[in-house]
């Protein structure tokens, strides 16, 4: 979706366990729903 | 309800609020997140940065990751957050960017905005602002940011494709965009997509 929006050299992160311990820890284990930090970049010239 | 979209985004802003409201005025309750200290702790914060910081600017963060984990900020650039919250990220971009930058955090929750304009001016933070306004519709002017940042809110929003959109328009040609949001390991049933409640909860 990132690339579809214009960006570029897209780079994510590791998993963090964002729910582990928190009252909503049974629905983000259901779903295998981790944290996630995301980089991109708008390219200096129009694509 | 726009057709391509699986929840109405109005209803889904409503309930996000409710939700919001609720961390602002009581982080200490019980949510389904974690949040504040041991939140920021969690997500690999730089301990020091965060202990400087006064309970108010701390308490009611709410983030899903850490969004300068992957690119710290420059001093100088001007940032926009997405859904600041109570500005945390917004002060700690403030702090990484210094007084010659600039941060404007963007909220639609009443009580979010309150507070984190009292926490920037309890931390004499003169280069951090906040607005009123929608993640799709970023009241800052086409190409003004070197950085967009954002944490755990595009999650929270029904078109994505719009919030990509304008966070591409706000930012300059070469910008950056650096945030942290939540993604599922296996397949979501559509129905399950299309419950509003489990959005939020």
């Amino acid at each position: 979706m990132l690339e579809d929006s214009g960006f570029a050299d897209v780079e994510i992160g590791p998993p963090v366990d964002t729910f582990g311990g928190a009252k909503g820890e049974d629905k983000a284990r259901a779903f295998d729903v981790y944290g996630y930090a995301f980089l991109a970049r708008k390219p200096a010239t129009p694509r | 309800m726009t057709d391509h979209l699986l929840v109405d985004p109005a209803t889904l802003r409503r309930q996000v609020q409710d939700k919001y409201r609720d961390v602002a005025l009581d982080p200490h309750a019980e949510h389904h997140f974690h949040t504040g200290r041991p939140l920021a702790a969690r997500l690999g914060y730089d301990q020091a940065v965060v202990d400087a910081f006064p309970d108010r600017a701390v308490e009611s963060f709410a983030g899903v990751g850490n969004p300068f984990s992957l690119r710290r900020l420059a001093p100088g650039e001007r940032v926009v957050d997405v859904g600041s919250g109570a500005g945390f990220d917004s002060f700690v971009a403030a702090g990484q960017v210094g007084p010659t930058g600039a941060v404007v955090g963007i909220d639609m929750t009443p009580e979010m905005l309150t507070k984190s304009r009292r926490n920037a001016d309890e931390l004499g933070a003169t280069h951090v602002s906040f607005r009123d306004g929608l993640a799709e519709a970023i009241p800052v002017e086409d190409g003004w940011a070197d950085a967009v940042i954002s944490n755990g809110v595009i999650n929270l929003c029904a078109d994505k494709q719009a919030v990509f959109a304008e966070i591409h328009r706000v930012l300059r040609p070469g910008g950056v965009l650096q945030f942290a949001d939540i993604a599922n390991g296996r397949p979501v049933p559509l129905e399950a997509l299309r419950d509003i409640d489990l959005w939020t909860g």
